[in-house]
């Protein structure tokens, strides 16, 4: 119950940030995108500079948190679907402008195609699924939902 | 609403906060920050399968929320509008609709294929200085922008 306020209080702060820095316009991926402005790049950088060495902070601290266990960071090494995924993914980040998160906004700024994204999303997410008989990690990176309510 | 926030926020102040974000779910929660999960998670729970993780779906929601807090109060507050502004302006809606679709798709199954996206690869894996991140990362950035190259030169640079 506790972790349901805290997942929607993550994920407002989350949508509020992608949404004040423009991130859910198309024009701003694509202006990205074909090297017309660099922010969204130093957005991206700055903010794994910030969480990078806080986390291997932490990790080293031994963390314990209040919802998850001790931290437990992830690592693992490239394969071939990692590869093959992030290729198809860079494909349709391209030509749809938008990704997962950012669509949500796009579509809470009003912007209606956005509904076109979302659903595009959803699709393939569960073809994938489909074909690899519901078997797909739970799409967070390295990281598994191991967390239950 | 309020036209409080008019102007695009910097990169220097936006990018900082998401960084302190990824790390404060990670000290409450022990998760990453990840957005194609919540999709899982709430496609799930659509189609009533079992198991679903249900903060995930609250999140998927927040994420929506925020971003109408933003847009529609502490600005101005947009218009319903279509959106695709640059896209339009070289497309025809009846092509921009099946290029939009189609891209979605692609990136939705990469994203599964890959184990995650901008936000889960992109960011947060590579914040746990993971190789198949930064891999999955420096594939999905190379690649569109090698598309985004192709398309402008298809448009004759006018995308």
């Amino acid at each position: 119950m506790k972790l349901n306020v805290i997942g929607l209080l993550f994920g407002a702060a989350f949508g509020g940030v992608l949404a004040a820095s423009n991130l859910h316009e198309y024009d701003t991926i694509h202006a990205m995108l074909r090297f017309d402005e660099p922010d969204v790049y130093f957005f991206m950088a700055s903010a794994t500079a910030v969480s990078l060495p806080l986390l291997w902070l932490l990790e080293k601290r031994g963390l314990n948190t209040p919802f998850g266990g001790p931290l437990a960071l992830s690592r693992s090494m490239p394969e071939k679907h990692h590869w093959q995924g992030g290729a198809l993914f860079g494909v349709g980040w391209a030509i749809a402008g938008t990704c997962p998160a950012p669509a949500l906004v796009m579509l809470s700024s009003g912007a209606m195609l956005s509904v076109i994204s979302i659903f595009g999303i959803f699709l393939g997410l569960r073809l994938r699924e489909h074909q690899s008989s519901g078997s797909v990690a739970a799409g967070d990176g390295e990281h598994r939902e191991s967390v239950s309510v | 609403m309020f036209d409080l926030l008019p102007d695009r926020l910097e990169w220097y102040y936006g990018g900082p906060m998401l960084g302190l974000l990824i790390v404060g779910l990670f000290i409450v929660a022990n998760q990453p920050l990840g957005a194609s999960g919540a999709y899982v998670q709430t496609s799930g729970l659509i189609r009533r399968h079992g198991g679903v993780v249900t903060w995930r779906v609250w999140y998927f929601l927040g994420m929506f929320v925020g971003g109408m807090f933003v847009t529609q109060v502490l600005r101005e507050g947009a218009e319903i509008r279509s959106g695709y502004d640059s896209l339009r302006d070289v497309f025809p809606l009846a092509l921009v609709i099946p290029m939009v679709f189609a891209g979605a798709t692609l990136l939705g199954y990469g994203a599964a294929m890959a184990g995650g996206c901008t936000s889960g690869h992109g960011m947060c894996g590579t914040a746990q200085r993971s190789p198949a991140s930064a891999a999955v990362t420096i594939t999905f950035v190379g690649t569109a922008i090698g598309v985004t190259l192709v398309l402008r030169l298809l448009t004759g640079g006018d995308l």
